[in-house]
């Protein structure tokens, strides 16, 4: 047998992502600098979004050391009119992976503001030099750090906090990092640009290294409104997340700390007073039913314990095993472990147990699903075989897995709650790209929404034809979430059903100066790729897409007959005499004649026959 | 000798004035349209499916009769008929200026007339109208695709494309063998001593054949047809056999596509059904037949998928219905294994010329 051992060490997130940086997008001075622009300005959208507040958003680019050759260090600088973040959560935010305000469900730019992090730490790690983060939230002061992150600990160093007077409130964060400006700008002009088309209603800046300023004036006064947050979908959930949202229930035994103690004694008015533990016992059954649950747990573990509140402070609970009646704690005066008997018949064993074993599947189902309701809960449980009573904290792991499987297999669910959703509406995405394009014509639509795997998503699409569009073929401008995707659009879902359409059935063909503008909108984007840059094709997505763009292509098709009906008159009228004499030529060589044939008179023919014509 | 020499050296030249003939009578029928104030229009032969048959007299696919009109009157028709009119003007040119051109060729020279053809493709097809007008192969008219065919063999030829009129060659000079070009597709034949023409699908072989002297052992003239015979190939080995009197036998690999490349010899492609002089059908196919893989036990390969579909699609074609070629479809469909030419090198390089060749043509005395 193998002698050897293996070891396994625990390494923070920060370390983590430190060693997987590729997959979000920080593979190369070109394509992070692009990341963290794109991180930084969605960033600063999101939380402008999700207060109302129309955005103002500054970007700027410079390089640190002009003369130096790409790739080379450069600052840079977002700063938003957003809320701005409290003065004690930016270290937090800032300093650390995985510390975000974005858990919640519901629709969002970016997921768990991992992406603002990732850049700091790329950062970071290429010029080894802080991020500055500028906060203002009352309007009144702003507070200022300069930071640097600890990878292996995953906490944030500061270096300077300070704080000066400032009226404008929002947030500026600047970082230094190695970047190719001179292989992303193209890309980092078109996000700005595209940004700005999808988010009409925000006023964006952009200065690039060489001073060049780009300036979008915001096109809409009016937010779209904010999606809310929502309870997830059965459909939409996997065996983790039912352990996480089993876990996390506030129906856990407490530790049982000083904090709990004060706890216990203020609920029963016990705050100075000491009792005996009967004392303890009687006083609490009086204000039962105005105690709190985790006062509830305490009390019915001090009933088995028969301590007061001294000994409760000197004891840890080790562990509460229902299923076997026992409950070890340690003795901290003693040193020395205890194990008791529950008694079954206790009032107390049942508080206890229920506590453990949670909710009951019936009422879990109900209360943190969304559009579940009682019989729907009934109707489930009896199509996953387990009782409805059956309490979700006593479920093996295989009967988990066996939930989870008959969440996603019940086909009687309502379809997901479209409210998470924040579609751009019909009229500013129209505005748009009236704005953007200035185009001969465009329509744009707003399908209803719909679902897949419990996510629920809205489609919303544009087209905008001739005008300032240059005639190049059909030009698609995608979006998720109002992000602009711009790599990998080969393999994107979108793409897809725009080459699958028969164009020319829409009168539609060749160098067409054609624009179709995609947003997809969902909790979650189906992404093919850690990169979130292509979309993969979902059925149910790829329905709705090609309905919005059949959609769309019918009103182009109506106007192209318009439109083409002129334009083809004109055309024909030279048709004829345009034709004729070169017949007339190669004739007369064919023949082997020297004069040309008298042909005047099939041209005069030819123009009255194109006037019946039309 | 002397008798089918003399009728040889005109062969070329009439097929040439034919042509220019034809190409005038449809220059003078639409000048005196144009002149008489009437809207000039051809009759093309239709080449869809339904107008393409097979017939049993010519052995060979036709066109049947239907045809469509194009008409200089109709709006929709009046670019593609003036491209059509440009084409033959431009043919006519080609001919008498002694000039070659290709299918690539076309495309850009209409561009110097504002003959807008879109792209390729739709050239091609104008020419393949007119092929279809004055049932002529392109190469009649000058236009000829890539070649990548040969010939080798004591066979003396006269160019009479221009600066070597008169000049002659024999084609047994050069062991690479001719390509089968403009100028040796428009030559006469003068002479020969060969008794035989002997067709091969590929190039190794060829070389093979002629490092192995076949050509002396066999009095033959050896053709590469690189693959399917391209339509100079199949003209040449027409010519071979009409004008010289040689015997044709072809030699191509044992699956359905070898059967069927010796099938396109004999009696032609359905794609070319509005042309005729292409086809030999006195040509006798060899082998690699389905049994010859059983009898000379050849190493084989298993047959593709589509391989197989194609054995289907065949025996759908009327002239797969009896005989040998009806017969060697279902062996290979039984065996659903193929053997290539080379395959014979397994006993030895010179097994295919020592001992099948001889064989096989042995028995081909009594197809």
């Amino acid at each position: 047998m193998s002698s050897t051992k293996e070891t396994f060490s625990q390494i923070s997130p920060s370390e983590f992502f430190y060693r997987n940086r590729d997959l979000a997008g920080f593979s190369n001075p070109t394509r992070s600098l692009y990341t963290s622009v794109r991180e930084f300005v969605e960033n600063a959208l999101d939380a402008c979004d999700q207060k109302g507040i129309l955005p103002d958003i500054y970007l700027s680019i410079k390089a640190v050391d002009v003369e130096q050759p790409d790739p080379k260090q450069y600052v840079l600088t977002v700063k938003d009119n957003g809320p701005g973040i409290e003065s004690k959560h930016v270290p937090l935010a800032f300093g650390t992976v995985l510390y975000g305000s974005k858990f919640g469900l519901k629709q969002a730019r970016g997921m768990f503001g991992l992406g603002a992090t990732m850049a700091i730490l790329y950062g970071q790690i290429t010029t080894n030099k802080p991020v500055t983060v500028k906060s203002n939230t009352d309007g009144k002061m702003q507070d200022e750090f300069v930071m640097l992150l600890d990878i292996q600990k995953n906490k944030p160093i500061i270096q300077k906090h300070t704080t000066k007077e400032s009226s404008r409130i929002g947030l500026s964060v600047s970082i230094v990092l190695e970047g190719d400006y001179s292989k992303a700008g193209t890309k980092i002009r078109d996000y700005v640009s595209q940004t700005s088309l999808i988010t009409p209603y925000a006023s964006i800046t952009f200065e690039d290294p060489t001073g060049e300023k780009f300036h979008y004036p915001r096109i809409v006064k009016e937010m779209p409104p904010p999606p809310t947050i929502i309870k997830p979908h059965p459909h939409g959930i996997d065996v983790e997340t039912i352990r996480r949202m089993i876990v996390d229930t506030h129906y856990q035994i407490p530790t049982v700390d000083n904090k709990i103690i004060t706890k216990v004694r203020s609920e029963l008015g016990l705050q100075k007073k000491n009792l005996n533990p009967e004392g303890i016992l009687d006083r609490a059954q009086k204000r039962w039913s105005n105690l709190s649950r985790p006062v509830r747990t305490v009390i019915a573990m001090m009933s088995f314990l028969n301590l007061d509140f001294d000994g409760l402070s000197k004891i840890r609970i080790d562990d509460l095993d229902i299923a076997n009646k026992k409950l070890t704690y340690w003795n901290f005066g003693e040193s020395q472990s205890h194990l008791i008997e529950l008694d079954p018949e206790s009032p107390y064993y049942k508080q206890l147990a229920n506590t453990v074993q949670g909710d009951t599947l019936h009422s879990f189902l109900t209360k943190r699903f969304q559009r579940v309701g009682p019989t729907t809960a009934d109707k489930f449980s009896e199509f996953a075989k387990f009782k409805a009573e059956k309490r979700i904290g006593s479920m093996t792991n295989e009967e988990l897995v066996r939930l989870s499987d008959a969440l996603q297999k019940f086909e009687e669910f309502l379809s997901p709650d479209p409210s998470c959703l924040a579609p751009l509406g019909e009229e500013p995405l129209s505005k748009g790209i009236m704005k953007f394009f200035n185009p001969e014509f465009a329509a744009v639509i707003q399908r209803s929404a719909s679902a897949y795997s419990g996510f629920p998503f809205i489609v919303e699409m544009g087209i905008a034809y001739g005008g300032d569009i240059p005639p190049k073929g059909i030009q698609v401008y995608r979006f998720a979430n109002r992000i602009p995707l711009l790599y990998d659009e080969g393999s994107d879902v979108v793409l897809k059903v725009v080459n699958e359409l028969d164009w020319t059935r829409y009168k539609v063909k060749g160098e067409t100066p054609l624009v179709i503008v995609s947003h997809i909108c969902s909790t979650r984007i189906p992404y093919k790729t850690v990169g979130k840059e292509n979309v993969a094709d979902r059925p149910e997505l790829e329905r709705e897409l090609k309905n919005a763009l059949q959609y769309l292509a019918r009103k182009l098709s109506v106007h192209m007959s318009r439109q083409g009906m002129a334009d083809m008159a004109k055309k024909r009228a030279n048709l004829y005499s345009k034709y004729v004499p070169l017949i007339a030529q190669f004739s007369t060589e064919l023949a082997g004649k020297k004069q040309e044939p008298n042909y005047k008179q099939l041209i005069k023919k030819g123009s009255e026959l194109e006037e019946q014509q039309i | 000798m002397k008798n089918s020499k003399s009728k040889a050296k005109k062969t070329a030249e009439l097929k040439k004035e034919k042509v220019l003939t034809l190409l005038q009578n449809h220059g003078l029928i639409m000048y005196n349209d144009l002149d008489q104030g009437k809207f000039p229009q051809f009759a093309v032969p239709s080449r869809s499916v339904s107008n393409i048959v097979y017939d049993k007299k010519l052995r060979q696919y036709i066109l049947g009769n239907a045809s469509a009109l194009r008409s200089s009157k109709n709006m929709s028709q009046l670019r593609s008929f003036t491209q059509l009119a440009w084409l033959a003007f431009f043919a006519n040119k080609l001919i008498r200026e002694g000039k070659t051109s290709t299918l690539r060729d076309i495309y850009y020279s209409s561009q110097a007339f504002a003959i807008d053809f879109e792209d390729q493709p739709e050239s091609d097809n104008i020419i393949v109208d007119l092929e279809a007008i004055l049932t002529s192969a392109r190469e009649d008219f000058h236009i000829f695709p890539e070649e990548r065919s040969s010939v080798f063999g004591d066979l003396t030829i006269e160019y009479t494309v221009p600066g070597y009129e008169g000049k002659r060659m024999n084609l047994s000079d050069h062991p690479d063998g001719y390509l089968i070009g403009p100028s040796l597709s428009s030559a006469e034949l003068v002479d020969t001593s060969a008794e035989l023409v002997i067709a091969i699908e590929k190039g190794g072989l060829f070389t093979r054949f002629v490092e192995e002297k076949v050509h002396k052992k066999f009095k033959a003239i050896i053709v590469d047809t690189a693959g399917q015979a391209p339509r100079s190939t199949r003209y040449l080995l027409r010519r071979l056999n009409g004008e010289l009197g040689l015997p044709v036998v072809i030699l191509a690999d044992g699956d359905v596509y070898g059967e069927h490349i010796a099938m396109v010899i004999k009696s032609g492609s359905a794609n070319a059904a509005h042309l005729r002089d292409l086809t030999v059908p006195d040509a006798k196919w060899l082998g690699v037949w389905a049994t010859d893989i059983e009898k000379y036990k050849l190493p084989t390969i298993p047959m593709t998928e589509s391989d197989i579909k194609r054995i289907y699609e065949l025996q759908k074609d009327p002239r797969y219905q009896e005989g040998n070629w009806k017969k060697q479809l279902e062996v290979f469909l039984k065996l659903k294994r193929k053997a290539e030419l080379e395959a014979f090198s397994k006993y030895g390089l010179t097994n295919i010329t020592d001992k099948y060749l001889p064989e096989k043509m042995e028995l081909a005395k009594s197809l």
